[in-house]
């Protein structure tokens, strides 16, 4: 490829690397300020980044056009009588100091619940955790990678160790000869990743696409594995024993490397190509094809994203796609490996630093003694006064109706928007005593806020994320904050200050936080220590764990071995177990929950952009002309849709490029336009993750 | 320039980046100027971008009586000149592709321009630059050509055959719209 590092240098702009502020690609894009006035005027691309070479999506293109955005929210907001009034900052932390002195006075200081995300820097995530327990001594601290990453994390806990997103850099992939993509959209979700797959089809890679939908993705791949939402790990477990059966396995590395293979052997002994076929709804000879071709690679990557974890077996289905890579022999090797695409821009590096219940920084365990000592020390209190294991993000919200949890602190999330079973989660946003935000535009949940606190959007403060390889990146400031806007950081700690713990939250910029999050985490599972400012800027990212200065990082993991007690990964062995709706006579449909290319999350930002309203200004009911005829609906008719929680209506489109019993809805809308007013709040027994990718549905036209 | 822009149809994954780069490019007005159809969505989710071809011969030009659209010196066909478009349309019914768009507010064709700020310094244009499935591509013309035979090449490894509808991959590089 020719590579180009020319950029246009128009007259009276200057413009500044950075980095999108959207999904885990974090691309790398060059953001245009005027000179005279110093606002953010357009982007510039920014060719020399590796991973996207100035490759954008359209999200990506339009990212700059919030900062300037009219809807920005630039003094503290107050509700009084029903309505947001605008406030001081004193004004408004008077109020949150009372209200949480209060709550927590009557109730306990668990009463006070915080509620995080991770589409902010690592500095800012770390000091949620740190802001949650120290400065509100509370255990009540959950994120919205609740809903995102959590099952892909207890896969690769439970079955490689440690939780990196990906055991190889990205690109590599042009490498790659084989990629196996299980319940990933990547061209609409991450579309700069398009392009690997793309350069090593025309090297002749092949590429095998699981999805109950035929999207971009799966639309180019040698073999498109059209299953049932939810059969996933059968499908997983059927390849396996076409692996096993046929002599593809790996026997040296097996041997060496990885433990339970004669478990695995015995499990998926059942999952024969009729069996498999039987539940995936797969036809037997592609289910073979597939398995021929993965097994033939000598290096393959298995992907995987929200299709297979956002289920009720997530952990489930992440392991027995693991158990693929594994037995293949394929994970801590060149161009070859295991990999989940992060969904949020820094969903990796947000979930390892102590923004998760059980959690602390550097993936230290909140139940290990000897972590709880560790990071006490670094933030200098008592070991005794650490709380204790929380809940996660939905159980937190339940709790919300009995009671336990009386105030809330939204930080840089949306779960009026996020959270399955939405009708249940407003109710409980309505019964808060007390509930802060933290946003820079109205959400649908700071709607519901008795404080809106103005934050800065990323182009206005600095810090570092976490891309989906596991590297360290700086996102820069471009301009300096609109309005009265502040930091999280900054509010964090002026709230803790007036909780009367300002001794612990020092911080005079985002590096000094970056500095103690290095400290915090070194000896850690997800080690920073040894990544600087300048060491990210000299080498285009570092790569955790990176645990000394001299430390160039580590783009490879689990070369020589696993992480852990024995070194030796741990397959996971899973029978077959429906999902936590199956389809019955009432609800004969599934429905099945997930993104389009022009919109982010909960849409808070998208949804204001024109360009990406424009090409996509509502949510539909994606369906095959099949079973728009049984209930008599044409494209654009509307349909009702209804699950056992709720209603609701949407134009229909139809294709043939979706199951026959599969409903697709995108769930970027807020209030009456929410899918997940009708998804299945039905956890994951491990990692807490609800069901949002399958549930049963009926079909009314309206 | 020695470059040309390249387009691959069966790469595009219809995200429109192409589009919101193109209002981004300067000069555009905030409008796009290239577009991005489903072949048959009911079918099948295949995009492509349908990009201004910069006609050698550009019928938009030839049926302008105003004389508006003016070519480059390197080929690329401008948009019209404001001070000579008359706003009759002729242009936007000339064009075989659909390309030329009426601005109504201001009665004034535009098109694309192949971002003639960032290409006449041989920059990428903005949606060469963004695409990212490399659809579109703005590459060296021995670049191209070398692309225009492998292709050929890996379809006649997978055992594919030529067809009435398909033989433009096939055809031997000597033989195609780019050579003189």
């Amino acid at each position: 490829m020719a590579t180009e590092t020319k950029n246009l240098h128009r007259k009276g702009e200057s413009f500044i690397p950075t980095h999108c502020s959207y999904c885990g690609m974090q691309c790398g894009m060059n953001v245009r300020i005027d000179d005279a006035t110093g606002r953010v005027v357009g982007i510039e691309p920014r060719y020399e980044w590796p991973v996207n070479q100035g490759r954008l999506c359209p999200k990506g293109v339009t990212a700059y056009q919030q900062v300037e955005h009219p809807d920005r929210i630039l003094r503290p907001l107050i509700k009084r009588d029903g309505k947001f009034i605008e406030a001081s900052w004193e004004e408004a932390y008077d109020l949150i100091e009372r209200k949480f002195k209060e709550i927590a006075a009557t109730y306990g200081k668990d009463a006070v619940g915080v509620y995080g995300g991770v589409s902010m820097t690592n500095e800012k995530c770390y000091l949620v955790g740190k802001y949650a327990r120290v400065g509100l001594g509370t255990k009540h601290i959950d994120y919205n990678g609740r809903y995102c990453m959590s099952s892909a994390a207890g896969g690769f806990n439970a079955t490689l160790g440690m939780d990196r997103g990906s055991t190889l850099p990205w690109t590599d992939l042009l490498h790659s000869d084989c990629f196996f993509l299980a319940g990933s959209n990547t061209a609409e979700c991450h579309p700069t990743s398009i392009t690997w797959f793309w350069r090593g089809r025309d090297r002749g890679a092949k590429l095998i696409v699981a999805d109950p939908r035929e999207t971009p993705t799966a639309r180019i791949a040698d073999v498109h594995l059209d299953l049932k939402p939810g059969t996933d790990s059968a499908l997983a477990n059927g390849i396996a024993h076409i692996l096993i059966k046929e002599g593809y396995v790996d026997n040296e590395y097996v041997v060496q490397r990885v433990n339970g293979f004669e478990d695995l052997e015995k499990m998926v002994g059942k999952f024969t190509p009729e069996y498999t076929s039987w539940l995936t709804g797969v036809a037997q000879e592609k289910i073979i094809k597939a398995a021929h071709i993965y097994g033939k690679a000598k290096k393959s990557v298995v992907m995987f994203a929200r299709g297979v974890e956002q289920q009720r077996k997530g952990v489930d289905n992440v392991g027995s796609y693991t158990n693929l890579a594994l037995i293949r022999g394929q994970i801590g090797k060149f161009a070859s490996g295991v990999a989940t695409f992060t969904g949020q821009g820094n969903g990796q590096g947000g979930r390892e630093h102590g923004q998760k219940a059980d959690l602390l920084p550097g993936y230290r365990k909140l139940t290990d003694p000897e972590a709880v000592q560790y990071i006490s020390q670094v933030w200098g209190i008592d070991p005794a006064e650490m709380p204790g294991p929380g809940v996660s993000a939905y159980e937190m919200l339940d709790s919300i109706h009995q009671g336990t949890v009386r105030a809330m602190h939204v930080i840089c999330s949306n779960p009026a928007v996020s959270s399955p079973n939405a009708h249940h989660v407003w109710k409980a946003l309505e019964k808060l005593d007390f509930l802060v935000v933290n946003d820079f535009f109205l959400s649908e949940t700071a709607e519901f806020a008795d404080v809106v606190l103005p934050t800065t959007t990323w182009a206005e403060d600095e810090g570092t994320t976490t891309n989906t390889e596991g590297r360290v990146i700086k996102i820069n400031q471009i301009r300096k904050p609109a309005g009265e806007s502040k930091p999280d950081w900054r509010i964090l700690s002026e709230i803790a200050t007036r909780m009367g713990r300002g001794k612990y939250f020092k911080y005079g910029n985002a590096e000094e936080i970056f500095n103690e999050l290095r400290v915090a985490s070194r000896g850690g599972k997800a080690d920073y220590y040894g990544i600087t400012y300048e060491k990210i800027e000299k080498q285009q990212g570092v790569f955790w764990p990176c645990p000394d200065l001299e430390h160039p990082g580590t783009p490879y993991v689990y070369q020589d071995s696993f992480p852990t007690p024995d070194g030796k990964a741990n397959l996971r062995i899973v029978d077959w177990q429906e999902a936590g709706e199956i389809q019955s006579k009432e609800f004969p449909e599934i429905l099945t929950t997930g993104r389009v290319v022009f919109h982010y999350l909960s849409g808070n930002q998208t949804r204001r952009i024109d360009f990406l309203m424009e090409k996509c200004p509502e949510p539909y009911a994606e369906m095959h002309p099949e079973m728009a005829s049984k209930y008599n609906l044409q494209d654009g008719e509307e349909v009702e849709l209804e699950t056992r929680r709720a209603k609701m209506k949407l134009k229909v489109r139809l294709t043939k490029a979706i199951r026959k019993d599969t409903v697709f809805v995108p769930y970027h809308w807020g209030k009456q336009l929410s899918v997940n007013q009708l998804t299945n709040p039905c956890l994951d027994p491990v990692s807490r993750m609800p069901e949002f990718k399958v549930c049963a549905v009926r079909l009314r036209k309206s | 320039m020695d470059r040309v822009l390249y387009l691959e149809f069966e790469r595009c994954i219809g995200c429109r980046a192409c589009q919101a780069a193109c209002r981004e490019c300067g000069g555009h007005d905030a409008k796009e100027r290239n577009y991005v159809e489903y072949i048959d969505f009911m079918e099948s989710r295949q995009t492509f971008p349908m990009m201004c071809m910069h006609c050698k011969d550009p019928a938009c030009a030839r049926v302008c009586p105003a004389n508006a659209i003016q070519i480059t010196k390197d080929g690329v066909v401008l948009s019209a000149m404001e001070e000579k478009c008359i706003g009759c349309r002729n242009c936007t019914f000339g064009c075989p592709f659909g390309i030329p768009k009426f601005d109504f507010e201001k009665n004034i064709m535009y098109k694309c321009d192949m971002c003639y700020e960032r290409t006449s310094q041989d920059i990428s244009p903005m949606c060469a630059s963004v695409c990212p499935s490399e659809a579109i591509r703005f590459i060296g013309f021995e670049e191209m050509m070398e692309l225009r035979r492998k292709r050929a090449q890996s379809n006649l490894l997978q055992g594919k055959k030529p067809t009435e509808q398909n033989k433009w991959n096939f055809v031997p590089e000597t033989f195609g719209v780019y050579t003189e």
